[in-house]
């Protein structure tokens, strides 16, 4: 009796020692505001070069909008003691500038004017000069890992930035002569073709490398992609254009920050939390938080092809558990070509007698996922 | 000899306690004003001014307040008029010895047949002394009796003036423990001494009557009156103050604070220690620790503790001579240290003692019982949560002890228990086992030998495991060369590891493991050559090793790539000599020269970056690689050490402290990560050897005849290379920590409110802190400055606290304790914002530490009761019943962050969120 009792008590408070503990915590900041613009992007110096700056808002740690685009603002480089260069917006927080030719022994900066009237400015900032890439190289080992090399004899540059963008080829997963068009099945040609595309896509994080640590400014083989085996971007043919940028020491602290700033929050191996001081100064309130940091740069860039003869062991199996295929008897003798499947997410894929092979668009037509249907300039 | 049988009758006829001296005889006048003094007093004073000497029971005279105007009058009539219309009677002896006694007349000659062989000779001492002299010198013994007179050294054949040393052991009476801190002392001349850790005292005098008092806490005061001759030892024992019935006032450590040399020191025996309630009614050193002013945790049941602003790895925690490197258990839950076998703690503040070094905010010195070295006996527990065992005796009587205990957790078992499946794969338990056998190899020479060994392993909620021990063995050798000098050597190795391990996901299945080593030889000298001087002298030294980190699959099915972090290794060196100097009877000092070297050893590849820019990774312009044993770096510098105190009366004192100190191995903490996940670094080429200066003052004062202590203590300190990171700093697994650790200056201050109230039916303290502690990044090369170079608060600056512990006696049986802390919330870093910038999502931060977490406060109550008070009983039991967080607050031990589908959710973990009830039985036989 007494030994149950005693099980009890323990048994009770166990749940209350454990229970009870996590509660949502909301920072006293958190209800202050939070929106702070966000300037991303650099002045491109050199010939014909167009900047390009997004502007965006930052949002509430709760917030499930991810992206807020600043609309509407105005947004000029003004070179010291010299000119104002005005950028136009392309929507969805994009500004771009004319072609310009700024000549990188000037110095530069930013300035913006938002709807609700506030003024940032930028510091003024050096040109640098980015020296031009030497070579692209690539070697497999499982995943591609495709690496740059570049050097400055003058030995300016120093510190370096690059992104890159990658277009591929891929195929649908079946291939079709038919498409449709207001309701009626037409036979394709190579500019309503939907079995080959071309995707693109941005890098989507910041690379950076320096030589400060050598003699010579030569960057030497430094990897800025991996393509991961047996993913699509080398099933066929693959090109990366990569483009380079030179950077002052302090912009190139700035990112390297945020690179090392890790997305996930409360694991094991998180960074230690990083306080970002940009080069952005809201003229009307100096003390508001501004993210980004502005530097002006021309840009150099290079493209190298891989094709899939050339990597080892590159076995690319698209999904096709959706690719079921359906029989359909068209209801309406009169056309074989009217095409009334209710269900719009299907599309034909060939004939046979009496009936049509229908299957998910998805399957038929690689433009469906994302690719475009035209050969690039460059390939 | 012959003659001391009759006068033992004597004796036994009057009263034993009545121990007689003799002086030559003749018949003086006293001429002499009292007034209002206390018997004592006018004894002291007659007693200097004739050759009369006076035997009484102190405990019936010495409140008996005289007043009288002796005029060339005869002590005899003196006394006469004394004692008019008393219940006391007095006699006088012809060797001028006075008796008074309330209840017998006294006679002070014997019938004549008691002599067969003539009267004694007066002018021998031999022949007229109670007690049968002894070769004192030769055999220690131990004076056990207030009243009695201890005659200490050979007797010359007249009494010289010139000054002897007296020398021994303070022990508790019933199981042969030692004291350490117990005060031996006397008011004239004022000469104070305290036992060290083995309970040794040694104090000089000069030669002749005196009254040794002795005071240590929770033991009942004693004083001992000793003739001292010349150079010898006496032991003292105690007596544990078990409440008598007329609720006795226990004097503990009363003065000890005014008269003590120790400033910023905080002294707590375990009979203190058990009187405040924690939780699950274990008695905890860790929890009673952060109770006293200056010492904060980051957080409720966090790891270590901080002290006057310092970080947590700047403690030196020794648990009898071993250096624990984690002194908690389950997260901080209980503290590493087993109540049954702890003597007590020293915690130094600030005026740290040249023999220890190698920390920069604090000591804490936990002792370690003997073992009752007169009967085997044992101790028990059984709590909610824990169990425990402690056995000893001796193995030898009297030579040979030994104290063996062992505590260990059922909550595994516990926790399967409950039908909920949040709590199906939560696991947490740890244990701990200590021993220690002492052995005395003769007067001269002790040997000790101690052991202690600890796991911890939990999982909450999660797949992960953290699995964490200690383990520690050293022997001690204690050698004492006369009553001035005695030497201690002491050999030691001490490990700590850590692993996390994770199985969740059998692909990425890991253990990651860490640990550090030290084989430790230090050697301690002592030499008091009078009151004057204590001089302390020795020389320590550590070799480090460190295994910063494994990274390894788990499981055949894991694909983790297998990563190791290079060992590294270091000696450290130091010899330390420091005198107390005793200038008069109210100022003193203490001050010390502590030179310390440190050697980073190979094997080890060293990075090497560009010069003039930030060390990171893109700027390593190579490695060299350094042989096994190859010195790599060196540093070395001199600490200082300085107190000086000086009293202003009786019951005020005020202490003037300045320390320098050296810190050369230092903790990586992740305050990211809720997990124990911390690393040790030892200073290398980039990472200097943190250096603190501190600068103390307090003002002490007691009132109310010392039983209510008061102290004001204001400090400053600076701190230069404090390692703190950059930002996005990765410090688990990192090939290149030294480029992400910045150096910082810091600077800390704050003071420091106590009211103590250590005896009486209502017990306990009150204080308040407040204190600051404020970092500053100016390393050049970091590439990235926090907060704009401005001071910023460090993870542990926590300002106001407040702590009040209260016990009170209701009954002999019964005690209540009542506990309230109030701490500011500590500073943490939050996420602010989301912004996109360079293709992907990216987290706005605030200034490092701009904000903090709520404020902490707790309450927690406790109903002690101990079994009936028969001595003779088989068993002593004892409950503890109480409630921890009484309130129900939920105090935010942690606040953090997680990305959950994409959005940033912040969370407080509390905890304890809620009252918990606990129950413990106690037992002892």
């Amino acid at each position: 009796m007494d030994k149950k009792l005693h099980i009890t008590i323990l048994l009770s408070l166990a749940i209350i020692v454990f229970n009870r503990c996590k509660k949502p915590y909301e920072p006293p900041i958190i209800k202050t505001e939070t929106h702070f613009l966000v300037v991303d992007g650099m002045i491109s110096c050199g010939n014909n070069a167009v900047t390009k700056i997004v502007l965006s808002r930052s949002t509430r740690l709760g917030d499930s909008i991810q992206f807020a685009p600043e609309l509407n603002a105005f947004v000029s480089i003004e070179e010291e003691q010299g000119s104002h260069y005005n950028l136009t917006e392309q929507g969805n927080g994009i500004y771009l500038s004319q072609q310009l030719s700024l000549d990188p022994d000037k110095k530069f900066r930013l300035i913006i004017k938002t709807t609700n009237n506030k003024n940032y400015i930028s510091a003024f900032t050096e040109g640098k000069t980015s020296p031009p890439i030497d070579s692209l190289t690539w070697k497999q080992k499982e995943d591609v890992i495709i690496s740059v090399n570049t050097h400055d004899p003058s030995n300016n540059a120093r510190y370096y930035r690059w992104d890159y963008i990658e277009t591929w080829n891929y195929r649908s997963i079946y291939s079709t002569d038919y498409g449709v068009n207001n309701g009626l099945i037409y036979v394709k040609d190579f500019l309503t073709q939907t079995d080959s595309c071309w995707r693109t896509s941005n890098s989507t994080n910041i690379i950076l490398s320096s030589s400060v640590n050598l003699s010579e400014d030569v960057i030497s083989d430094f990897p800025v992609a991996i393509v991961p085996q047996h993913t699509e971007k080398i099933s066929l043919g693959y090109s990366i254009l990569v483009r380079q940028y030179a950077l002052p020491e302090k912009a190139f602290q700035y990112l390297r920050i945020i690179q090392k700033n890790t997305q996930q929050l409360g694991s094991l191996f998180d960074g230690q939390p990083s306080q970002l001081k940009g080069n952005i100064l809201c003229v009307e309130n100096p003390g508001e938080p501004v993210m980004g940091y502005i530097s002006a740069s021309t840009v150099t860039e290079k493209r190298m092809f891989i094709r899939n003869s050339q990597v080892a062991n590159w076995h690319f199996a698209p999904s096709v558990e959706f690719c079921g295929v359906i029989l359909t008897i068209p209801q309406n003798s009169t056309s074989y070509l009217i095409f009334d499947y209710p269900d719009t997410s299907f599309g034909p894929y060939y004939f046979v007698t009496g009936g049509l092979v229908i299957t998910k668009k998805a399957c038929l037509e690689c433009t469906e996922q994302g690719g475009a249907n035209l050969k690039p300039n460059f390939w | 000899m012959r003659c001391c049988r009759p006068y033992y009758l004597v004796f036994a006829l009057v009263n034993l306690l009545y121990v007689p001296i003799v002086s030559a005889q003749t018949s003086m006048r006293v001429n002499e004003e009292f007034n209002n003094t206390t018997f004592p007093d006018f004894v002291l004073k007659i007693e200097r001014n004739t050759n009369y000497y006076f035997y009484y029971k102190i405990a019936e005279l010495d409140t008996f307040k005289i007043t009288v105007k002796a005029e060339n009058m005869l002590l005899h009539d003196l006394i006469g008029k004394v004692f008019a219309n008393t219940a006391f009677h007095f006699a006088i002896d012809r060797n001028n010895n006075v008796f008074i006694n309330s209840r017998n007349v006294i006679q002070t000659t014997l019938p004549d047949q008691f002599f067969s062989g003539g009267q004694a000779e007066s002018d021998s001492f031999e022949f007229n002394t109670a007690i049968p002299p002894e070769p004192f010198q030769n055999s220690a013994r131990t004076g056990s009796r207030d009243n009695k007179l201890n005659e200490i050294g050979f007797k010359p054949s007249a009494i010289k003036k010139d000054r002897a040393n007296i020398a021994g052991y303070v022990r508790d009476s019933k199981t042969g423990e030692s004291f350490t801190g117990a005060m031996v002392y006397t008011d004239t001349p004022f000469v104070t001494a305290i036992t060290n850790q083995f309970g040794y005292y040694s104090i000089s005098l000069p030669t002749g009557r005196h009254v040794l008092q002795i005071s240590s806490a929770g033991m009942k005061a004693a004083s001992r009156q000793i003739m001292l001759y010349s150079d010898g030892t006496l032991n003292i024992e105690l007596q544990d103050s078990i409440p008598s019935l007329k609720n006795l006032i226990v004097i503990s450590e009363k003065k000890s604070n005014i008269r003590g040399m120790q400033m910023g020191e905080e002294r707590l025996s375990i009979k203190t220690i058990k009187r405040v309630p924690v939780v699950f009614g274990e008695a905890d050193i860790l929890k009673v620790l952060l109770t006293l002013p200056g010492v904060t945790s980051v957080g409720e049941a966090s790891n270590g503790f901080n002290v006057r602003g310092g970080s947590t790895d700047q403690n030196l925690i020794l648990f009898t001579d071993a250096t624990i490197y984690n002194p908690s258990h389950l997260f901080g839950f209980f503290s590493a240290f087993n109540p049954d076998v702890v003597k007590g703690f020293d915690l130094y503040k600030s005026a740290i003692p040249e023999k220890y070094g190698g920390r920069l905010s604090s000591v804490l010195d936990v002792s370690m019982r003997d073992g009752n070295s007169k009967k085997i006996s044992g101790t028990g527990g059984i709590g909610l949560l824990t169990s425990k065992l402690t056995i000893e005796g001796p193995l030898k009587k009297d030579k040979t002890s030994f104290i063996i205990g062992g505590r260990s957790t059922y909550s595994n078992w516990l926790l399967k228990q409950i039908p909920r499946s949040d709590f199906s794969k939560s696991k947490a338990g740890f244990s701990d086992f200590n021993l220690r056998i002492s052995h005395t190899i003769n007067e001269k020479n002790s040997l000790y030998l101690t052991g202690y060994v600890s796991n911890d392993n939990f999982k909450l909620n999660t797949d992960t495991l953290y699995e964490y021990g200690n383990r520690n063995l050293n022997i001690k050798w204690k050698h004492i060369f006369n009553n001035k000098l005695y030497g201690i050597a002491v050999a030691g190795w001490d490990n700590y590891q850590y692993s996390i391990s994770s199985k969740e996901n059998p692909v990425n299945a890991f253990r990651l493991q860490s640990a550090i080593s030290q084989g430790s030889l230090r050697t301690d000298f002592n030499f008091s050559p009078d009151n004057k001087h204590s001089f302390s002298f020795g020389l320590n030294s550590i070799y480090y090793k460190i295994d910063p980190g494994s990274f390894v699959p788990s499981g055949k099915q894991s694909l983790v790539n297998p990563d190791k972090l290079q060992p590294e290794q270091a000696l450290e060196t130091a010899i330390y000599v420091g005198d107390q100097y005793t200038i008069n009877s109210r100022f003193s000092i203490n001050a010390g020269l502590r030179y310390s070297m440190y050697n980073y050893l190979g094997p080890r590849d060293i990075h090497a970056y560009a010069k003039g820019v930030p060390r990171d990774e893109i700027s390593l312009t190579g490695t060299k690689s350094f042989r096994p044993g190859k010195m790599i770096k060196t540093y070395q510098g001199t600490e200082y050490r300085f107190v000086a105190r000086m009293l202003l009366s009786n019951e005020t004192s005020l202490k003037f402290s300045f320390n320098s100190l050296w810190q050369y191995i230092h903790m990586l903490s992740n305050t990211v990560a809720m997990a124990p996940s911390d690393i040790w670094k030892l200073s290398d080429p980039y990472i200097r050897p943190q250096k603190g200066n501190q600068l103390s003052l307090g003002f002490y004062k007691n009132f109310k005849s010392n039983t209510i202590e008061t102290s004001v203590e204001i400090y400053f300190k600076h701190l230069k290379n404090y390692l703190d990171f950059k930002s996005g700093a990765v410090l688990l697994m990192n090939h290149y920590i030294e480029t992400d650790i910045i150096n910082t200056r810091g600077k800390a201050y704050g003071i420091e409110l106590a009211l103590k109230k250590k005896t009486g039916k209502m017990s306990g303290w009150l204080s308040y802190a407040y204190s600051r502690s404020l970092l500053r990044q100016d390393d050049p090369l970091a590439g990235q400055s926090i907060n704009e170079g401005r001071y910023y608060p460090a993870n542990f600056d926590k300002p106001h606290s407040i702590n009040w512990v209260n016990n009170y006696q209701i009954s002999h049986r019964f005690t209540t304790s009542l506990t309230m802390v109030y701490s500011t919330g500590r500073p943490i870093t939050l996420p602010i914002a989301i912004f996109y910038l360079g293709g992907s999502q990216r987290i706005y931060y605030s200034g490092r530490n701009q904000y903090r977490i709520p404020d902490y406060f707790r309450a927690d109550f406790s109903i002690n009761i101990d079994g009936n008070h028969r001595s003779k009983k088989l068993t002593h039991n004892s409950w503890s019943i109480g409630v921890y967080n009484l309130l129900a607050r939920q105090n935010p031990y942690s606040v953090y962050f997680i990305q959950e589908a994409g959005i940033i959710k912040g969370y407080q973990l509390s905890v304890f969120g809620t009252a918990i009830p606990f129950i413990s039985y106690n037992f002892r036989f």
